[in-house]
């Protein structure tokens, strides 16, 4: 027994490092990661997507979504930092799992993928709810385009989706090329939700219905209204990725050759793969995940910052932005980072040069009014997670031996006095001796 | 639980079949093998261990991709380490002769002695299915690598009996005597042991014996799972494809191994080829494996050869004149034997029959069969196609068997023809036409109207297939968008042969949130049998609505865009307190002389008066007090100097204090002396 509580506390000694070894603001990506599968085929069918991850050092823990002892905390600690939900039938979780520990999940600052699919349970509907988008109510709609689908496809629902949204964080340096496969159901998005963007959308002569059945009435979602994959990063920068289609992630459409209708380019593989990988990258932080150093800020021609500026003062002011690579902290290039000097309203507004070495600078003039103002850098771009900081100094006037002395206007007036002065001298000694 | 995981795999699945239009399997093909290179990557040059590595060269091998000479040294090296170790497991000595039988490592006359012994041993004392398994199917692989020994089991029947005693009633057998538990998947090892203890025995084995393995054979395909389609496969707790792979190798090597012939129904081995073809290309080595080994058994069995009917495409373009192509294969895609494909039936969507009973023509050189004469009535849509492949018979020897009929969902797309297009805005009361324009709808119209909220606009065309008849698509929106990205869908409805719009704006003003302006009208006709569908912009009408009343509800809010929600703002920078306006430096100083020429002129005339300094004392102690006197004013005004320049008022003012208390004293004293001076003169 001796020996057996020795060799536990020895073992946890081991596990330590491994433990410590997640989630920290230090090192942001995500390390142990829950999926939940409504069907353990699964595992094999989207296996190339679930070995990528594995090969960049993910730990996934599978699970079925009705598993009986699903949790995503014990004794107040998380136990994942990140979760991927392929289960689009599931209509309740098991264990203590809901939609519910779900945004408290995303609440905790935890990153999610969830994908839906034709006939998505009303469970998955609400999680995405929660996070700006609406999946068509219609559960046998489908999206369909007859203008940008895949050749090899004779109901023109397995869609060649290339409108992907713009930003290197997101999908990455590298441009997809080929059209990625979407196959699955339409959303939108919360108009009022600013935290939420399309990442592939549909083209405009897409509609969402079903293909198998007449309309009767206009379909709920048309045009490039259609998100097929969607992303919300909250601000707290959990970040969630929400697809439309299950089968956009599989095996089969990962190694599918793709040609558009219409296009002559003929591609032997298509974007899924690029695509889903580079959204991972970025759900799971290991791209565009800032960090900033101290607002540094002193006088020109000093190093130590001071407790107050008087007005007028010329200073310089320099903060440090690292992005995390997955690995290690790289510098931050980029030409929009802004500094405020803030008080009530910003009063100078400067856009920081860079040295590309991560160090951001400019140099400016304090106002010429006083109170407490704040150094306030906020910076958000696309795909970046947000930078909020902010350092207060106090700003004062001229004390009243700091205003100039020696006036030229002035110089008839000190003229004046001292010819006064003068003649008073010499006028004494006439008075006083003249015989 | 079993039975829920499984309802749950066949619900996923049979979506994925729905979902894939095409139901239709494709033998491996060389996406396979491009993929294989993917998913079988060694490790510097050698896999983890030598299981993986036989599963990635046997994969390859039958693939026909030939990646030995890259993979031989490091493998090679670990496989004679492993024969020539007499520690090594049971179950490594297997894989090292399994890979053995790929690489020849080690081969000719040198058999290696301990080896065999080992296994010998291992077949003879084993308990578990697993050490049977090993041993057994290892003296097999010796056997057929290393010639001229003597491998025979000395006591067949009896190793027979013990593997048997292993099997349960319902075909599955378990892993040892002490575990109750049985599975399918081991069923698999058994019978590939079994096949193994028959061809090393060295008398032939008791009829009766194999015959009881035989009836537990069909016994096992009592529980065989089925989907709608017609695949079917087993299940089992090491998942569905290991376990119906598994199965498949052991009837291979049981029938490979006995005489009399293994009779397994023939629908459910072409079942089972459909399912490892349905699973597409899996992305775990494994999985590969498994599916690549199965397919590669069921091409080349005693019991039946399962045939696989394919086509290239689904979709037949009539513009196009394209014939219909069906290939007929093996499952890994080699030639067929001679047979004939006929098409039963071709079902269009209301289920009655356009073609009957033609067989399809053969194109020796691309092995396809074709179909390229439709009838004339063969239009647009979709379509059942249902074959049937007749096998020649010369080709019945082998055992193929093949699907009693294969229904394939067939789309037939042409190009739609669109007419008598217009766009027109009515009067309402009267229904007269205000304004009236032709469309051609396969170009960007321009066409500019104007309407009020009295009026109608329609919209009507025709379309029709390539036969002529009237065409009615399953996408045909007209949409009209406000300048304030606020957008409206209407449905074209088909009535009789016109496809027709009426917006009444009366009753749409509401709909459109009273919102007048200018509105871009774009038509949308689309489906899956129209090979020209269109988006076109046809141009804008300018709408006069009334105002908008109080209690009407707003226009939905529009989401921002995202790429303007970020990035720089303007910059901002203060504008400081502009200075006071202060004369120029010159002008003060000219000031300066002017103010100097007064103290000049006061110097000037004291001259011109004549004024002297001739009483001042001379008596030495007067003078010192006078002198003193005037150097204490003149110190007061140095230090009003000084005030000026550096000094504060506190210093000043103490300065001064002093100062003025010395002043006092020596200006009284300088004083009275020149008091007492003038009084000596006036007495005098």
């Amino acid at each position: 027994m001796m020996n057996l509580s020795r060799s536990v506390a020895l073992i946890s000694l081991f596990l330590l490092p491994l433990l410590s070894f997640s989630f920290s603001v230090d090192n942001p990506t995500d390390r142990r990661v829950l999926v939940l599968l409504d069907d353990l085929s699964l595992k094999s069918s989207h296996s190339i997507f679930f070995t990528t991850l594995k090969s960049r050092g993910f730990d996934l823990d599978f699970k079925l979504a009705d598993d009986s002892k699903l949790a995503l905390q014990r004794y107040g600690q998380y136990l994942y930092d990140g979760l991927i939900v392929f289960a689009p039938s599931t209509e309740r979780f098991g264990g203590s799992l809901d939609s519910k520990s779900i945004a408290d999940f995303v609440d905790s600052g935890r990153d999610l993928i969830l994908s839906a699919d034709t006939s998505a349970s009303d469970l998955i509907r609400g999680i995405a709810l929660e996070c700006g988008v609406d999946f068509d109510e219609d559960s046998s709609a489908m999206v369909i385009d007859h203008s940008s689908f895949s050749v090899s496809d004779g109901d023109h629902t397995l869609i060649a989706a290339d409108d992907l949204v713009k930003s290197d964080a997101i999908l990455g340096k590298t441009k997809i090329e080929a059209p990625v496969l979407f196959r699955g159901v339409a959303h939108s998005l919360n108009p009022t939700n600013n935290l939420v963007l399309k990442v592939l959308s549909a083209s405009p002569s897409a509609y969402s219905a079903n293909p198998s059945s007449k309309l009767s009435s206009p379909p709920q979602l048309t045009g490039s209204a259609i998100s097929l994959v969607s992303v919300m990063q909250a601000r707290n920068n959990a970040r969630v990725v929400i697809s439309g289609s299950l089968q956009l992630f599989s095996d089969r459409l990962f190694r599918s050759g793709v040609q558009k209708a219409g296009s002559p380019n003929k591609y032997e593989k298509s974007g899924n793969e690029q695509f889903a990988t580079e959204l991972s990258k970025w759900v799971f932080h290991e791209r565009g995940h800032l960090k900033a150093g101290s607002l540094v800020h002193h006088r020109v021609g000093e190093t130590d910052e001071p407790a107050i500026y008087r007005i007028k003062d010329d200073l310089e002011f320099s903060v440090e932005i690292l992005e995390w690579s997955g690995k290690s902290w790289e510098p931050y290039v980029a030409d929009d980072v802004q500094v405020q000097f803030y008080m009530m309203s910003p009063y100078v507004l400067k856009t920081l040069s860079t040295d590309k070495k991560g160090m951001f600078h400019t140099s400016f003039k304090v106002p010429d009014v006083y109170g407490v103002f704040q150094f306030k850098v906020e910076y958000g771009k696309l795909g970046y997670t947000t930078l909020s900081l902010s350092k207060q100094i106090p700003v004062r006037p001229y004390r009243h031996n700091e205003y100039e002395r020696f006036i030229p206007t002035a110089y008839p007036y000190y003229g004046a006095c001292f010819t006064t002065m003068a003649g008073f001298f010499v006028f004494s000694f006439v008075y006083l001796y003249h015989k | 639980m079993m039975a829920r995981c499984l309802a749950r795999f066949l619900v996923s699945l049979l979506a994925l079949a729905i979902c894939n239009a095409a139901s239709v399997s494709h033998p491996i093909s060389d996406s396979h093998r491009s993929a294989a290179l993917d998913v079988f990557v060694p490790l510097d040059g050698s896999y983890k261990s030598l299981e993986e590595a036989y599963e990635a060269l046997k994969s390859l091998e039958i693939l026909g991709i030939d990646k030995k000479s890259d993979l031989s040294s490091g493998t090679c090296e670990n496989v004679v380490k492993v024969l020539a170790s007499p520690s090594s497991a049971l179950k490594d000595v297997f894989y090292a002769l399994s890979v053995n039988g790929i690489l020849k490592c080690k081969t000719g006359e040198d058999v290696p002695k301990d080896i065999v012994s080992k296994l010998q041993a291992g077949a003879k004392d084993a308990k578990l299915l697993l050490d049977f398994y090993y041993s057994i199917r290892g003296l097999v692989l010796v056997k057929e690598q290393f010639s001229g020994t003597d491998l025979t089991l000395g006591d067949a029947e009896a190793i027979f009996r013990s593997v048997k005693a292993l099997s349960q009633s319902d075909g599955r057998w378990r892993y040892s005597s002490n575990n109750a538990e049985s599975s399918t998947f081991a069923a698999g090892l058994a019978f590939e042991t079994l096949a193994g203890v028959i061809s090393l025995a060295p008398s032939e084995i008791d009829q009766s014996l194999i015959q009881t393995v035989k009836t537990g054979i069909l016994k096992l395909f009592d529980s065989i799972q089925k989907y709608d389609d017609g695949t079917f496969y087993f299940d089992g707790s090491e998942g569905p494809i290991s376990t119906t792979a598994s199965v498949i190798r052991g009837l291979t090597s049981f029938a490979a191994s006995e005489s009399t012939g293994l009779n397994l129904p023939g629908d459910k081995i072409v079942g089972l080829a459909k399912f490892f073809l349905g699973v597409g290309i899996p992305g775990d080595a494994k999985d590969f494996f498994n599916q690549i080994d199965a397919l590669a058994c069921l091409e080349d069995n005693r019991f039946s050869v399962p045939l696989i009917l394919s086509l290239p495409s689904t979709v037949i373009s009539l513009t196009k004149k394209e014939p219909l192509k069906v290939k007929v294969s093996t499952v890994l895609g080699s030639k067929a034997p001679a047979l004939s494909v006929k098409l039963a039936e071709a079902l269009n969507s209301k289920g009655s029959s356009v073609i009957n009973n033609q067989e399809l023509k053969f194109d020796a050189d691309s092995a396809t069969y074709f179909l390229d004469s439709f009838p004339k009535n063969f239009d647009v849509g979709k379509y059942t196609f249902v074959f049937e492949i007749l096998l020649d018979e010369s080709a019945n020897e082998k055992g193929y068997i093949t699907e009693a009929q294969t229904k394939v969902p067939i789309a037939a797309t042409g190009a739609i023809g669109i007419e008598n297009a217009e766009i027109a805005v009515l009067d309402s009361d009267v229904g007269s036409i205000e304004s009236q324009k032709k469309l051609d709808l396969t170009k960007d119209g321009v066409v500019s109207l104007s309407a009020n909220h009295l009026q109608k606009l329609r919209l009507s065309f025709q379309l029709t297939t390539p036969l002529g008849l009237v065409f009615k698509p399953h996408q045909a929106f007209l949409k009209l968008k406000h300048e304030s990205q606020v957008e409206h869908i209407f449905l074209v409805k088909t009535y009789g042969k016109k496809a027709e719009l009426v917006l009444d704006f009366l009753g749409l003003v509401e709909k459109l949130y009273y919102l007048s302006g200018k509105y871009e009208i774009q038509l949308t006709i689309g489906d899956a049998s129209m090979e020209n569908s269109l988006l076109s912009n046809i141009g804008h009408i300018e709408l006069d609505l009334p105002e908008r009343p109080e209690k009407a509800p707003l226009p939905p809010l529009h989401p921002t865009d995202p790429y303007s929600r970020y990035g720089p703002k303007s910059e901002i920078s203060h504008i400081f307190r502009v200075p006071e306006k202060l004369p120029a430096k010159q002008l003060s100083l000219i000031f300066l002389g002017l103010i100097v020429l007064p103290f000049i002129a006061f110097l000037i005339g004291l001259t011109r008066l004549g004024v002297n300094i001739k009483s001042f004392p001379s008596s030495v102690g007067a003078a010192t007090s006078a002198l003193l006197f005037h150097g204490g004013i003149g110190a007061v005004l140095l230090l009003y100097v000084l005030f000026w320049l550096k000094l504060d008022l506190f210093t000043t003012l103490k300065a001064l204090s002093l100062l003025g208390v010395f002043l006092l004293f020596v200006g009284h004293r300088t004083l009275s002396n020149l008091a007492a001076a003038s009084n000596k003169l006036k007495s005098a």
